[in-house]
């Protein structure tokens, strides 16, 4: 992990209060800025396919969904999207309060919400592996709503099973005490970019389902 | 689709607003810190919250409106 490699191990080891906090706290922030400027970057991904789904539906078909065969293709689910997307805002709150019982060295409590984020995380992928499976809207290479649908939910769930497998790999690292409360930026990138992952989805829930 | 069906009506309804409520308080706890971190977090919490407005509207049949069928 990144964490790891500007200070050996985020919790270090003796000089507290020192030369080490010092380090510490300058490599900190910069790291933190670094990781910011890459979600700044992912923010450029989402908004440049966002756009020309945008451009797509507004220019190229009368109406919407588009007409495909003589017939104009079915709304996608929004009832199972609203508790698909419960779900994923709801582990996003659960990865909040993970960090700050870590915060607050409530290492059970913290267990407790991290593996709630997880678990979370995987029913959301699997509410869109069900919702693809069931959506019929003519697939990936069919015609806009289908390409456009599959590549952005697609997109994004790929982000959701990075931060799946972020989240879980910070949890082998707080169990092996690489971080403590004082030192824990690790933790605090996962939690941003969990955020940040739940944040698309507002954007594209709406795009998709409410639009 | 005429706002939401059943079960999954209710319980996107009741998850947005307890997702909603817990947001809120995070959302709080965050108001007074100034760091890079907590400022991006206060917009983000903040952000998700709104996330679960829009699922209360989806609930409510409020949104979508208009449109095809429901697939």
């Amino acid at each position: 992990m990144a964490v790891s490699v500007a200070h050996g191990h985020d919790a270090g080891h003796g000089d507290h209060g020192g030369h080490d906090d010092v380090i510490y706290n300058e490599t900190r922030d910069m790291r933190l800025m670094g990781f910011v400027l890459f979600l700044v970057s992912d923010v450029v991904l989402f908004s440049s396919y966002i756009f020309a789904y945008i451009y797509l539906r507004n220019s190229v078909t009368p109406v919407w969904p588009p007409i495909v065969g003589g017939h104009q293709l079915p709304r996608l689910d929004t009832a199972f999207a609203a508790v698909n997307s419960v779900v994923l805002f709801g582990s996003g709150v659960t990865m909040h309060y993970a960090l700050e019982n870590w915060k607050h060295a409530n290492k059970p409590r913290y267990n407790l919400f991290m593996w709630l984020t997880i678990l979370l995380g995987l029913a959301f992928l699997g509410g869109q592996a069900y919702e693809y499976a069931h959506a019929q809207i003519g697939g990936w290479s069919g015609n806009t709503f289908g390409a456009s649908f599959f590549t952005l939910t697609g997109m994004h769930g790929g982000h959701v099973f990075v931060g799946v497998c972020f989240l879980f790999a910070l949890w082998l690292q707080t169990q092996r005490g690489v971080y403590n409360e004082h030192r824990f930026f690790g933790l605090t990138a996962g939690t941003l970019y969990w955020h940040f992952v739940d944040v698309i989805w507002v954007v594209l829930f709406f795009l998709f389902y409410l639009w | 689709m005429e706002g939401l069906a059943g079960i999954e009506k209710v319980i996107a309804l009741i998850g947005g607003v307890v997702v909603f409520v817990f947001a809120i308080i995070g959302l709080r706890g965050e108001w007074h810190k100034n760091g890079l971190d907590d400022n991006v977090t206060k917009v983000l919490l903040g952000l998700m919250a709104l996330g679960c407005v829009l699922v209360w509207l989806a609930a409510f049949g409020v949104l979508p409106r208009g449109g095809g069928g429901v697939a």
